[in-house]
């Protein structure tokens, strides 16, 4: 299966210049095109310095949440005596979002690479990648490539003849969203439930194993040998110059009703009008966009005014009312019940809660049955101030955000389209429902 | 030990300084000011899942639960202002919106915390219209049942197994409003710990099979007391209805038993309802033991000891009061007493520091032994021939009751008759068992802890320390308490361990007799 | 699934073959090199249920019962673990396990009708029933993270890209 689109003319290829390439898979192509070039070189410098040229570069999480990825790095003392980790987050199961996939699927020696890098950089001999038990071809991908790294010496007890450890290991998760949230993901390497951790302690405190450890993006890891081979400088460049709290090149998924869906890089503040009806092609054949998530569905949903008025980056984003999250865009267009689409992200949500928190745990449940009520018809205008008042009581109320996500999408939709849930309410038969809680 | 540091701050406009560490949740007890919760117990590690406990704390841009958010110096909690009253009650809306509502069926109606806290600051009315989450009942084995439908998913129950008993059983099993408490097939709540759950259930999603649809919490009524199951001296509420014991409930002791009774000591209550009691004095009357006057037995039995030796055999679940009163028979008469301990199996409670159902299965051998009783599996073999036989509250099972055939005279001080003292005792004194009676046991440990009266004794029985000094004082040795405390005081005069100690002192959690502080 | 209903070997005796071990032999070695991977025993437990389940099709009470056995914690515990997880399957499945994803970006575009598809070209008709043939089981899927590719489809390990409801036939006609 080929790579599903050629390079849009508008596209900054540094993470997918190799998507598609199917040489560029195994560890002698990689290294034809620069590979482990980058790790050599950082096995040679002192931790603290790796650190700082990432924390230089600007580059932030791509995960979702936009930490600076050198200042997270910094938190990690190397030689406090304890076992560090690295964990590389490859759970990608936000809606929308399908880029660690096509990274992991096309040039795992790229991932390799940058979890050694990482690791070595915040004193860890370990790092464990993560990956979504769904992912059937990435995990095999990314064994592949770590047997190849381990006979060719690149990693193990004496990494690229360095005299240092560096062990990377895959961990297939088994069906579970929440495992993408950090400490989830660090329960679910432990054997556990993948329930998040409350915080305080966070992660570089005690972490995996109780452990100072740091999490990282497919994404973000990626793109750290890119920055070591070429500075900090050249990555800064990327991104739009009024803006320098957003830098380098971000891939984003796009989905829906698209014409060209798939994966784009562009800097990051790239015109999003541009990016929806140009490099992706605009709408379906007499069609209209209706509305965009344009972060992975747990951001708020944007109206098209939003939507066009955006930069694609944190701030550019955060202006026009929503995040730029993991970067999956999914796109509606108006041949869609937006109802329906904001009813099967809550059912989502409730299927995917770890259950701990009060709020979530019935809280999900409970919207996606309001909701799914109100697209069969039988919906009232009291449920859309219930739905208001149970999706406040599951904002910022509890251990992690899943619960938060599921409210998001409700929140915003019966803001900006409140016209759409009352025209499916008006169809409901003069029935009262008898209260029976 | 190190000097903890102090962290000072205000909660609901009280000033409360605490040790650094001490959770918000903590610190608020310290000033009167109880904050809703449920997962959070303090003898378990910290779940901060229920979102019960969240409070406003100024300058922190989020609700915190205060069962996981330290405090801080300077810090000012706020636990009913209206963003934490409105965050409290949509979390009791939650927990409701697929809760049965069967109250006036449950065993917990009158003890629930989901009751109580939806009282006073839930909603009046849930807004759910869907048909409710249905879920069967479970058998979880041991003396737990579980009712899933009334479940809140606290996870107070799997930390116990997990993190205290050490014996992980049960789970959080599925996920999202799925979510419910399971188990293996075929490994049940077997631990000899395990019926704490209950009592950890704040809800009634746990409850005990052997009090099952018994009583209502509001029709018990509860008194402070000690287990008399082994040497532990876990401390325990006693709970009676209509003069019955009818439940036995762990009560929170740090030094001793934490919050916690093992299964044995829990279940372990019918004796005490005993309906065979002994409950009137009797005296021998040729071959008939006649019923008498609490006077004439007193006089009958002080005549017997009148210039006989007293070999005194008593139970290890009497009182310090009564056993310092043998003691005083014993010295009189130039006497001596035994005792003999039944062995159990030691079960520890592996997540607390030496707390354990003790091998040895009595309350007070510790007491025994420091009023100078010799432990002995053959207790009655330093009966001589003509001694006067005191046997205190011992039914003599499992021992060859032919041996008190040597004996002078044998006085009967006890609660039940059984069938070798129908035909051998002289006089017979009926005492209150440990429920019907004030008095304090000695632990292992040496700590002597009260228990009170939780029911009135049967017939003309009477307390075990009244009539010792009934008969002291009729034996030349004016006694005369007329409360336990006043024995209890003579104890403390006589025995230097006791030195300072009065149950003012002692009040419910009890105090360590001098010496034994290097051994606990 | 009620925890005191008859013990499960006398209820399913009549057709229940007696549990044979997973880990032994190249298994066993297998788990062992793992363990080395991790500071505790209990962290290979998703991998070991991994490998139960595909040795055996689905991880049983029994094979929870021996995960549980061969990393020194209880099949409670290990239970608990297995009903989070979805991807375990707790009962036997058909042949061919096949997963829609109709999470909202592939539902807007068109996933429910995919589904619909396979049930009713499988003969499953319901979601998580097995066909009479026991050769499929279908089930809606959340997220299978290729929304890009609507609608992808899971059948076992294989991941299908861009299936319409026209592509269903051909390709359960290529199943083995």
């Amino acid at each position: 299966m080929g790579y599903p689109h050629k390079p849009h003319d508008r596209e900054t290829l540094v993470l997918s210049k190799h998507f598609g390439d199917r040489e560029a898979i195994t560890l002698d192509g990689w290294k034809k095109r620069g590979g482990y070039t980058a790790l050599q070189k950082a096995l040679g410098m002192e931790p603290a310095e790796i650190v700082n040229i990432v924390k230089d570069s600007g580059l932030r999480g791509r995960g979702g949440a936009g930490f600076p990825t050198g200042v997270k790095w910094s938190f990690m003392k190397p030689g406090d005596g304890k076992p560090h980790y690295l964990c590389c987050n490859a759970d990608e199961s936000e809606p929308g979002t399908f880029k660690d996939r096509e990274i992991m699927r096309w040039t795992p020696h790229a991932l390799v690479e940058g979890c050694a890098i990482g690791a070595y950089a915040i004193g860890a001999e370990t790092a464990y990648i993560y990956i979504r038990g769904e992912f059937t071809e990435p995990i095999a991908r990314m064994e592949a490539a770590l047997k190849e790294a381990y006979a060719a010496g690149i990693l193990g007890k004496n990494a690229m003849g360095s005299g240092k450890t560096v062990n990377v290991y895959v961990h297939r998760g088994a069906g579970a969203y929440i495992c993408g949230e950090e400490t989830a993901l660090m329960n679910s390497i432990e054997g556990r439930r993948g329930n998040p951790r409350i915080k305080p302690p966070f992660p570089a405190v005690a972490g995996l194993f109780a452990q100072p450890t740091t999490i990282n993006n497919v994404e973000t890891l990626a793109a750290v040998p890119h920055i070591l081979n070429n500075g900090a400088d050249w990555y800064k460049k990327f991104g739009r110059p009024d803006n320098p709290k957003s830098t380098g090149t971000k891939l984003f998924s796009v989905c829906g009703n698209i014409a060209r869906p798939g994966n784009y890089e562009v800097t990051l503040g790239f015109p999003f009008k541009d990016f929806l009806y140009d490099v992706c092609g605009g709408p379906l054949p007499g069609r209209k966009f209706r509305a965009i998530i344009p972060g992975g569905i747990s951001v708020p949903i944007q109206t098209m005014d939003e939507a066009e008025a955006s930069l694609m980056d944190y701030e550019g984003f955060m202006a026009q009312g929503t995040m730029l999250g993991s970067g999956g865009v999914i796109v509606v267009d108006d041949a869609q019940n937006l109802v329906k689409v904001i009813a099967r992200a809550a059912r989502f949500f409730a299927h995917e809660s770890c259950a701990q928190c009060t709020q979530c745990r019935e809280g999900t449940a409970w919207t996606t049955r309001i909701l799914e009520r109100i697209v069969a018809g039988e919906g009232t205008t009291e449920d859309l101030d219930t739905l208001l008042d149970i999706a406040d009581n599951m904002t910022g109320k509890t251990i992690c955000v899943l619960s938060d996500s599921c409210a998001t999408p409700v929140i915003s939709g019966i803001k900006k389209f409140r016209a759409d849930f009352e025209a499916l309410i008006k169809k409901t038969k003069a029935v009262q429902v008898p209260a029976v809680a | 030990m190190a000097e903890a540091k102090m962290i000072s701050l205000t909660i609901e406009g009280r000033a409360a300084t605490v040790p650094e560490g001490t959770s918000i949740l903590e610190a608020a007890k310290t000033v009167g000011v109880l904050i809703p919760h449920y997962c959070y117990h303090p003898g378990l590690p910290v779940a901060g899942v229920c979102r019960m406990c969240l409070v406003e704390v100024e300058k922190m841009p989020k609700l915190a639960p205060s069962c996981a958010t330290s405090v801080a110096e300077g810090q000012v909690v706020h636990v009913h202002s209206p963003k934490a009253l409105e965050a409290r009650k949509g979390v009791l809306e939650m927990l409701l919106i697929n809760h049965p509502l069967d109250c006036p069926i449950c065993d917990q109606a009158g003890e629930c915390e989901l009751q109580d806290y939806t009282y006073q600051e839930g909603r009046a009315e849930g807004r759910l219209r869907e048909p409710k989450r249905f879920n069967p009942v479970e058998d979880f084995g041991g003396d737990v049942m579980y009712v899933t439908n009334r479940c809140i998913l606290c996870t107070r129950c799997v930390r116990f197994m997990d993190d205290v008993a050490h014996d992980a059983v049960l789970n959080v099993s599925e996920r999202g409003d799925r979510a419910l408490i399971g188990k293996f097939e075929g490994k049940d709540l077997t631990h000899p710990w395990a019926g704490n759950v209950i009592d950890l259930c704040p809800v009634g999603a746990l409850l005990s099979k052997d009090s099952l649809n018994k009583f209502r919490s509001w029709e018990v009524d509860r008194s402070a007391s000690i287990c008399p199951g082994c040497s532990q001296g876990c401390n325990m509420t006693i709970e009676t209805r209509d003069n019955m014991v009818v439940r036995l409930r762990p009560r929170a002791n740090e030094a001793v038993n934490k919050y916690f009774l093992c299964d044995h000591g829990r279940l372990n209550y019918r004796w005490m309802n005993r309906q065979d009691r002994v409950d009137a004095p009797l005296v021998r009357q040729g071959a008939t033991l006649a019923t008498a006057d609490w006077s004439a037995a007193i006089a009958e039995a002080a005549k017997l000891l009148g210039g006989q030796r007293a070999f005194v055999l008593a139970s290890p679940n009497l009182s310090n009061e009564a056993l310092f009163l043998l003691e005083r028979v014993v010295r009189k008469t130039n006497g001596s007493g035994a005792f003999r301990v039944p062995q159990g199996e030691e079960a520890p409670l592996p997540g607390v520091k030496d707390l354990a159902r003790r091998a040895d299965q009595a309350a007070n051998g510790r007491g025994a032994e420091i009023m100078g009783f010799a432990r002995s599996d053959a207790p009655l073999a330093g009966l001589k021939a003509g001694d006067v036989l005191v046997v205190a509250d011992e039914e003599l099972a499992g021992l060859d009751a032919s041996d008190v055939a040597k004996a002078g005279a044998i006085i009967v001080i006890g609660t039940t008759l059984p069938a070798w003292a129908r035909h051998a005792a002289t006089v017979v004194l009926p005492i209150n068992n440990f429920t019907e009676e004030e008095g304090t046991f000695t632990n292992l440990r040496g700590r002597v802890q009260r228990f009170l009266q939780a029911r009135s004794g049967p017939g003309f029985s009477r307390p075990s320390w009244f009539v010792l000094s009934d008969l002291l004082t009729a034996m030349g040795e004016p006694t005369n308490h007329m409360l336990a405390s006043q024995a209890f005081a003579a104890l403390a005069a006589a025995h230097p361990e006791f030195a300072g100690m009065s149950y003012d002192t002692l009040g419910l959690r009890g105090a360590t007799v001098k010496g034994a502080e290097v051994t606990a | 699934m009620g925890g005191t209903d008859a013990p499960a070997d006398t209820s399913h005796a009549h057709h229940a073959e007696p549990y044979r071990p997973v880990f032994v032999g190249e298994r066993r070695r297998e788990l062992d090199e793992l363990l080395t991977r991790y500071p505790t025993k209990q962290a290979a437990l998703l991998p070991a249920l991994w490998m139960v389940q595909h040795d055996r099709g689905w991880v049983s009470e029994d094979g929870m019962a021996e995960v549980a056995e061969v990393l020194g914690i209880t099949p409670a515990y290990v239970k608990g673990v297995v009903t989070f997880y979805t991807m375990y399957h707790q009962h036997p499945v058909g042949k061919h396990f096949i997963q829609v994803c109709t999470t909202s970006p592939c539902a807007v575009c068109g996933a429910e009708e995919v589904r619909d598809a396979f049930l009713r070209a499988t003969g499953c008709e319901e979601l998580g029933v097995t066909s009479p043939d026991g050769k499929y089981t279908v089930i809606e899927v959340e997220c299978l993270g290729a929304c890009g590719f609507a609608t992808p489809v899971m059948i076992n390990e294989e991941f299908l890209e861009s299936v319409t409801p026209d592509k269903v036939p051909g390709i359960l006609s290529q199943l083995k």
